[in-house]
Formats: structure tokens, C-alpha cells, sequence
């Protein structure tokens, strides 16, 4: 695949500029700073209480912004535009998600410090989060190729923020109805799984298999989007 | 042969329903070749061919000696620049903005911007967001874009169509600038006098079928009558045919002074459209 760094940089700055003046979207990011502010004045002190906004960030923050961004390119004959310049595949892909990954890193640090969360192992913890926000890049980018304008976007990202920010509660319930045992393998899970182990002793496996599952949530979503994205892009 | 553009056959089927079917051109390196026909005839379909947006059913397509598909190319979609009437720029960017971004992916020189824009005459209002802008300036913009890598072959859907004359003419005298410069043009239009200032040749396509090509005159030429109309002071029209004999009868109107007007009888572009298919142009 032909990719530039000039044409990277060129796209993600113009998604910068785009980004900064489209205040519908924008506004969206303070969404669960207010909620890691608001949960440290109620006391938070629990792992799973912690991550409630920082999984929160990365599906309203991560998947929604991403998917805004390819939905409005739809909508308005931009994306068309640009694939019709040497930008190629990778170009777009890259440039757009280096500009969200950017946005995810600011908004998770900034929830982390609001809800009041000191990490035990800060090193591990962040590489997590640094896979996590891959794999809520490429549901964003899933999600915007389905969408056709931005109103679809925000209804379409919908059950991904419910499935994916309130899976882990469901956690809780898995006693009673062992459906909701298949909560423990979703991203979000496995990264608050992380946390609390690393919060104690732990073992390889214990950061081990969480990274891995994450991984594998990425890489096949990634292949998905791909996959999407040569289908609808020619006629 | 020099040639751009070759196409053998095409034929494009959505849904059972049949775009293209046997369409042949070939364009060559310099010419200004005019695709004419109404909404429908299958001249967005041809140029989203053309510039590997679509596929083919059938036939075979070139672009610079290379299969159509070949255009996704970074290197290759360098050497074509289009216009459509989906503009696709940002809108909360500015026209400097919009072209910036276009440059950095062409890989430009900063100058390139300002060129681009003297060229669509909206200098002076680069700072403009596109929100702001009317249609006629979004196509100028859209333009700009188009031209400003230089493409060898620029294709042009409807180019003038939201434009007033003075930029028409902007427009016009651009184009034939970058086409004495090299530029091969592809220009679909409704707009006959606009394929006959411009165009080296045309083609009329009706329901997916190249129904005529050649250039303006030689279509005249063929498919018009050779004859004049002259108006007479008593009110009476005479229609006469390039002949001695006739000739001889118009010098004597010409003589006891009774002309009004002599007009030829040249068919325009659109009656030999209608001529040929039996329908209208728009």
C-alpha cells in the first residue's frame, strides 16, 4: 500500500480544523469528562467505578468522533473527492485515526486524573488503553461506513457505547442469568479485568490474555472495516 | 496513434438495467472532446469508468495505454484532475483551506495554491469559508482543485453550468490556455454553443449508444442543409441553395434592393442532437 507522510499529515490536520469548528461533534468530548469529574465528587473508589468513564470516553469520545467523521465525509461527497486524489486507502485511514487516537489520548488522560484514578502499574495500564483505543478507532470506522449522514452516525453508534461502556456491569448479573458471562471477553472488560489485577499480585496471564483478547478485537475489526471499505467506496 | 483516452466496446449493466452498451471513442493527446447528451445517457457512468470509480461489464477501456482500473493508482490519479457537480469540499474550511489540503495530498509547491486560484479568478476571496460561498463560486473552487496539479487530462462535468458570462468567459480562455499547454479535455455539457467554442470533436451519446462523433463542423457538414434564407422588404422568405442558378437570383434581389437579412441555415448542435435521436438535449 502506498502511503506518504505528507498526505497523513495533510488529513489529519484538515480533520483537525473540521473537527474544531463542528461543535456538535466537539462538544461530545466534555460528555464523559463531566461524568469522571461528577464521580470523583461522588465518591468513587473502586476499579470498575473508575472505568466507567474511561470506557465511556472511548465509545462516545473514540468510536463517535470517528464515526462523525467518515459519516459526514459520505454525506457531503468529500470522501469521494478524496479518493479520487492520490491520497490512498492507508492515507485516509491513518490520517483520520492518528487524529482521533490523539483526541482519545487527551480525553482518557483527563478522565483518568477527573475520576481521581492512580494506576499501580501506569506502564501496562497505558498500553492497554493505547490497544483499546485501536479497537474503538476501527468500531468507529465500522460504524461510519454504514452511515450515511451524521444523524445516522449518532444513532448508529448507539448500542456499540450501551454493549460496549455498560458491558462490564453486566458482569455483575452473570450469576444469575450465565448469558452475560460473554460480557468478561469484551474489550472494556478485559481492560477493568486488567486493572484490578494489576492493582494486586499478578501473573503473566494476567495481563497476558486481557492484551491478547484486545489485540484480536482490533486486528478483526480493522479487517472488517477494510473489508467495508473497498465494498461501498466503488460503485 | 497519440491517445489518451480508448474505448472499445463498453458496456456497463446496473441491475439487468443497460448504462453503456458498445460505446467506442478514442480521445488523443491535446483535443478537447465534448460528451453530449441528456441526464440519463450514461455520461457520468462513462467518466466514473473512466476514472476507475466504477467497473466495467464489458469492453475494454485505456487511460494512457493503461486498463482504467490502473487509476486507483496514487501515481496515476496525479496525471488527471476532475471536476463533477458534487463539489466535495469541506465546507467549514476556507477556499485557501480546501486547496491547501489538495496540495499537500499532490504533493505541490505552496505556489500552486495561489496559481489555482489567480486561474478561477477568487483570490482575492481565499479567506472565504465555502459555507459562504455561491454556486457559481464552488464551482470555480471545485476548478481550481481540478486544474491545479496540472493533470494531463482534466475531466469536465457541466463546467460553466452555475456560472454568470463574465467568469464563463474567465473559464473559457483558462481552459484554452492549460489545452495549449497539453491538457487533454474531457467536457460532458448541455451547453452547445459552450461544445462548439471549445470542443475539437464530439460525440452524442443517447440511452447508453454513441449515436454520432466527429467535429462540430464536419456534423454540420453532414447531417445540415446547405441552403440560406433570404428575407425579402415584401415580407416573403426564399430558402436557396448554394448553386449558380440561385446565386443568380439573389444578386438580382441584391440589385432592385430588396434584401432585409441573409442568414445560412447551419444547423446548431442541438438540432442535429434532435435530428439524429429524435429528442431533446436537456
Amino acid at each position: 500500500m502506498n502511503i506518504s507522510m505528507t498526505r497523513i499529515q495533510a488529513i489529519l490536520m484538515k480533520d483537525y480544523k473540521e473537527f474544531s469548528r463542528n461543535y456538535a461533534v466537539s462538544t461530545m468530548v466534555l460528555l464523559p469528562l463531566i461524568m469522571a469529574f461528577l464521580y470523583n465528587r461522588l465518591g468513587a473508589n473502586t476499579i470498575s467505578m473508575y472505568f466507567l468513564p474511561i470506557n465511556m470516553t472511548f465509545s462516545i469520545v473514540t468510536t463517535y468522533v470517528q464515526c462523525s467523521l467518515i459519516a459526514e465525509e459520505k454525506e457531503k461527497n468529500t470522501l469521494r473527492s478524496l479518493m479520487l486524489s492520490p491520497a490512498s486507502l492507508g492515507d485516509i485511514l491513518i490520517g483520520k485515526s492518528l487524529f482521533v487516537l490523539i483526541v482519545t489520548i487527551v480525553s482518557v488522560t483527563m478522565a483518568i486524573f477527573l475520576v481521581g484514578y492512580e494506576p499501580a502499574n501506569l506502564f501496562i495500564l497505558a498500553i492497554a488503553l493505547l490497544l483499546s483505543a485501536v479497537f474503538y478507532i476501527a468500531l468507529g470506522t465500522i460504524c461510519g461506513l454504514f452511515a450515511k449522514s451524521i444523524m445516522e452516525a449518532s444513532i448508529i453508534v448507539l448500542p456499540v457505547m450501551v454493549i460496549f461502556s455498560f458491558g462490564p456491569l453486566a458482569l455483575a448479573l452473570s450469576s444469575a442469568y450465565p448469558i452475560l458471562k460473554l460480557a468478561e471477553w469484551l474489550p472494556s472488560s478485559q481492560l477493568l479485568l486488567l486493572a484490578e489485577a494489576l492493582e494486586g499480585k499478578y501473573s503473566m496471564a494476567d495481563v497476558l490474555i486481557p492484551m491478547i483478547t484486545i489485540i484480536v478485537w482490533s486486528l478483526l475489526s480493522w479487517i472488517f472495516a477494510a473489508i467495508i471499505y473497498k465494498k461501498r467506496m466503488v460503485d | 496513434m497519440n491517445a489518451v483516452i480508448d474505448v472499445q466496446h463498453l458496456k456497463k449493466t446496473f441491475n439487468n438495467e443497460t448504462a453503456l452498451q458498445d460505446v467506442s471513442f478514442t480521445i488523443k493527446k491535446g483535443e478537447i472532446f465534448g460528451f453530449l447528451g441528456p441526464s440519463g445517457s450514461g455520461k457520468t457512468t462513462t467518466i466514473k469508468i473512466l476514472t476507475a470509480q466504477t467497473d466495467k461489464s464489458a469492453g475494454n477501456v485505456l487511460l494512457f495505454g493503461q486498463h482504467a482500473s490502473e487509476m486507483k493508482q496514487s501515481h496515476n490519479r496525479k496525471r488527471f484532475g476532475i471536476l463533477t457537480d458534487n463539489s466535495g469540499l469541506y465546507t467549514r474550511l476556507s477556499i485557501e483551506e480546501n486547496l491547501i489540503l489538495y496540495s499537500n495530498l499532490y504533493q505541490l509547491s505552496p505556489s500552486a495554491v495561489k496559481e489555482a486560484l489567480d486561474f478561477v479568478n477568487l483570490y482575492a476571496e481565499r479567506k472565504k469559508k465555502i459555507s459562504q460561498l455561491s454556486k457559481g463560486m464552488i464551482q470555480r473552487v471545485t476548478l481550481a482543485r481540478a486544474i491545479m496539479h496540472k493533470p494531463e487530462l482534466l475531466f469536465l462535468d457541466e463546467p460553466t453550468s452555475a456560472l454568470d458570462p463574465v467568469n464563463t468567459q474567465h473559464i473559457y480562455n483558462g481552459l484554452r490556455k492549460l489545452n495549449a499547454m497539453g491538457t487533454t479535455i474531457f467536457l460532458t455539457t448541455h451547453d452547445m454553443s459552450e461544445a462548439e467554442i471549445l470542443c475539437d470533436r464530439v460525440a452524442f451519446l443517447h440511452k447508453g449508444k454513441i449515436r454520432a462523433i466527429g467535429a462540430p463542423k464536419d456534423l454540420k457538414k453532414e447531417f445540415g442543409s446547405d441552403t440560406i434564407t433570404v428575407e425579402l422588404k415584401n415580407g416573403e422568405q426564399e430558402i436557396i441553395e448554394n448553386g449558380s442558378q440561385d446565386a443568380e437570383k439573389l444578386y438580382q434581389w441584391m440589385q432592385s434592393d430588396q434584401v432585409t437579412r441573409i442568414y445560412t441555415n447551419e444547423p446548431t448542435l442541438g438540432d442535429i442532437f434532435m435530428q439524429i435521436t429524435g429528442s431533446d438535449l436537456v
